[in-house]
């Protein structure tokens, strides 16, 4: 048993698996005792770092808060199988200590005062969305823990806190929208009008809204329209913006669920022209609900599975947790846990000051699955970090993901 | 002024209100089928059951299941889905429901934590990501511009055959008679004869059988994971309160009036504005009409 998991929430799975595995260590124990003494002597021999992960675990986020968990410990394990990580002439055994941050924002901030007060916890992968991001930020940064977020709310990096020690762990479509919209501008020159749907709450007005101002500035008109959470019929909607003549429709940061059941009702409703999602790429979970309607699909997307250590990641993935449809959060975090991992290394300390500096200088780090990443966003968000790394916009084609352009950062 | 007529406009379009009015069908079907077991377990048993929109979760896996993997043929699968769990459930009746028979309020509690361990057993069980029933056809009917998805068109047969059944077999059976005298007043039915514990296991298997029924259809129209109970819960209780706790032909009502509701005002003025119109009838019938459009008031 390489890591362990505090478990809150929904996701007792893991519990099961872990005791499985523990009865095969004491049983291999049985046997082959002075090995099991010798091996038993070696771990207690290091120290054990604690790294806390925050995300839903219950309610409607759940698969993005199991996605993240599944990603940390997956790595945890890939650490802790090459020997921990080294720090000032002692080796670490990584722990993972998660909590589930209810996808609210007091829920972000319970599951964050936890991790720093009860469990002093100096390095956080997580939240997933903004309402608890921009919640948990508020713990982390006066207690000077590290905290690779996601959420895409420009306030999660742009805010008032004059030392902050919270870093943003993928783009956003601040970042990865403009380039997009244009590709589109100058590559689907029949589309002038864009239909966009958008969740009714802090998160898609966050996302939508700059969106849609990036659609305008490249002389796109845009219908922006909200729906309340929770709805599963969309066809009114669409309807709508179907008699207001839209060209194509778009997605934005619609969750998968909300986005396949779009997709499938836009195709019922005889809509026959572009639909794209420049935001929250899932594009496996959308062909798995719209079925044949996904054929033509556009997406934004960032994960290359055919990278050589992302097919590895796979491989241990689907071992573990079965051949089911892989979150795009999983491989996220899986890389977040890698980037602080390597700048514990890199910074020779655990003291979160000198980590929170060699994390502002890991350009270039590259394990193999988003290829080489850097820091951008002093001009948008007045501080250097928003990490960028490779993306694409792909293509339903044939039932497959086709990646039809490449951006690198 | 000028705004609220344009949008309104929107629908002196034919193609759009024909598509509105097809929709607006389709919706009611779902919500009336979703509505009816939840009214009935109440207005038989006083049982406010939390956990109903999990038996459509429940429903929904088995016809996945019996489709994706047996690769049963949809009109196999869907009636054995349905009877299977419905039958199931019996156990959860013995174990769990049978305690709460007459205690509403009890039951609220008691069952809304049956309805958090169904919802997370379902996570363990299937894991949370969304899963996608074949459609039973793909196809479209064209009536002029008018689009009809075949799919949702057979949802409405089958929710109309389901509504006229479950009417018959209230209104012209020995257990639907025995139901209608449990329901008007439990002591006197069981001094003329009613077996109230035997009527009350049939009236919980028909209502989930109904529910089984609703949430494989919806899963088949939407998508199915453990959460898909949380909405068609949601839709029940507006619908029934509505209609009128309690009343059969009161889901029936309510249910087409929210459907209908949402197509026409969803598209005329947005998702918001149906949902504040739901909603906000909901909370005027509450305080004007506590017993629904077609309910009786309580003594």
């Amino acid at each position: 048993m390489q890591s362990r998991i505090w478990i809150e929430g929904a996701a007792t799975r893991e519990v099961q698996h872990m005791s499985f595995e523990l009865m095969k260590s004491l049983r291999a124990g049985l046997i082959g005792g002075v090995v099991f003494a010798a091996s038993s002597f070696a771990v207690l021999a290091q120290e054990t770092l604690k790294i806390g992960g925050l995300g839903p675990l219950s309610g409607g986020g759940t698969s993005w808060g199991l996605a993240a968990q599944r990603g940390m410990d997956l790595a945890i394990n890939d650490l802790n199988a090459a020997g921990g990580i080294t720090a000032g002439g002692k080796t670490y055994k990584l722990e993972l200590v998660f909590y589930d941050d209810l996808y609210s924002a007091q829920g972000g901030k319970a599951a964050a005062e936890r991790l720093v007060h009860q469990d002093k916890i100096k390095y956080i992968v997580g939240p997933v969305g903004s309402p608890p991001a921009l919640a948990a930020i508020s713990v982390t940064n006066p207690a000077k823990v590290i905290a690779l977020t996601n959420g895409y709310a420009p306030g999660v990096l742009k805010n008032d806190t004059p030392d902050p020690y919270n870093f943003r762990l993928y783009n956003t479509n601040l970042e990865f929208g403009p380039p997009i919209i244009k590709w589109i501008r100058e590559s689907l020159k029949d589309i002038k009008k864009i239909g966009l749907l958008a969740p009714n709450d802090a998160v898609g007005q966050a996302v939508a809204k700059p969106l849609a101002e990036d659609y305008k500035k490249e002389g796109f008109e845009v219908i922006l329209d909200f729906f309340e959470r929770g709805t599963k019929e969309f066809t009114p909607l669409i309807l709508r913006m179907m008699a207001q003549k839209v060209d194509a429709f778009e997605f934005d940061g619609n969750s998968p669920g909300d986005a396949g059941l779009m997709l499938k009702q836009i195709r019922q409703a005889g809509f026959r022209g572009k639909v794209f999602q420049v935001g929250g790429p899932a594009v496996d979970e959308i062909i798995e609900i719209a079925g044949p309607a996904s054929e033509g699909f556009m997406t934004y997307d960032f994960v290359d599975w055919d990278m050589p250590k992302a097919k590895l990641l796979r491989e241990a993935y689907q071992a573990k947790y079965g051949k089911g449809i892989i979150s795009p959060f999983m491989p996220a975090f899986y890389h977040g846990v890698y980037l602080m991992a390597e700048a514990i290394k890199r910074a020779d300390s655990i003291e979160t000051d000198k980590v929170r500096s060699a994390l502002e200088n890991i350009d270039g780090f590259d394990i193999g699955i988003y290829g080489p990443v850097k820091w951008i966003g002093k001009e948008t968000y007045g501080v250097n970090r928003q990490l960028m790394m490779q993306y694409f916009f792909s293509e339903v084609k044939g039932g497959k993901i086709v990646k039809i352009k490449k951006f690198t950062p | 002024m000028l705004e609220f007529l344009s949008r309104l406009e929107i629908l002196l379009n034919p193609t759009v209100l024909g598509q509105v009015i097809v929709n607006g069908i389709s919706l009611s079907a779902i919500y009336i089928l979703v509505a009816l077991g939840f009214t009935l377990l109440f207005g038989i048993m006083r049982v406010v059951n939390f956990a109903h929109g999990e038996f459509a979760m429940l429903g929904a896996f088995a016809f996945y299941h019996l489709t994706k993997d047996l690769n049963w043929p949809w009109m196999i699968a869907l009636p054995a889905g349905v009877i299977g769990v419905a039958a199931a459930s019996l156990v959860l009746e013995w174990l769990v429901f049978r305690w709460f028979y007459q205690r509403m309020f009890e039951s609220m509690i008691g069952l809304l934590g049956l309805n958090m361990m169904l919802i997370y057993g379902g996570v363990l069980l299937w894991d949370t990501h969304e899963r996608n029933i074949p459609a039973a056809s793909q196809e479209v009917l064209m009536v002029g511009d008018i689009i009809i998805p075949i799919d949702r068109l057979i949802v409405v047969v089958i929710a109309l055959a389901a509504l006229s059944a479950f009417y018959l077999f209230i209104r012209h059976t020995r257990a639907g008679l025995a139901m209608r005298a449990a329901a008007q007043d439990v002591e006197t039915a069981e001094t003329q004869g009613v077996d109230t514990r035997y009527i009350y296991k049939v009236a919980f298997f028909v209502a989930i059988l109904l529910a089984a029924l609703a949430g494989s259809l919806w899963g088949q129209i939407y998508a199915v994971s453990p959460h898909l109970g949380e909405r068609p819960l949601m839709m029940a209780f507006i619908v029934v309160i509505l209609g009128g706790m309690g009343s059969i032909p009161g889901a029936a009502l309510g249910g087409a009036l929210l459907g209908f509701t949402e197509s026409i005002v969803g598209t005329a003025f947005g998702a918001a504005a149906s949902a504040f119109l739901s909603f906000g009838v909901v909370i005027v019938l509450l305080v004007f009409r506590p017993w629904g459009i077609l309910g009786t008031p309580e003594n």
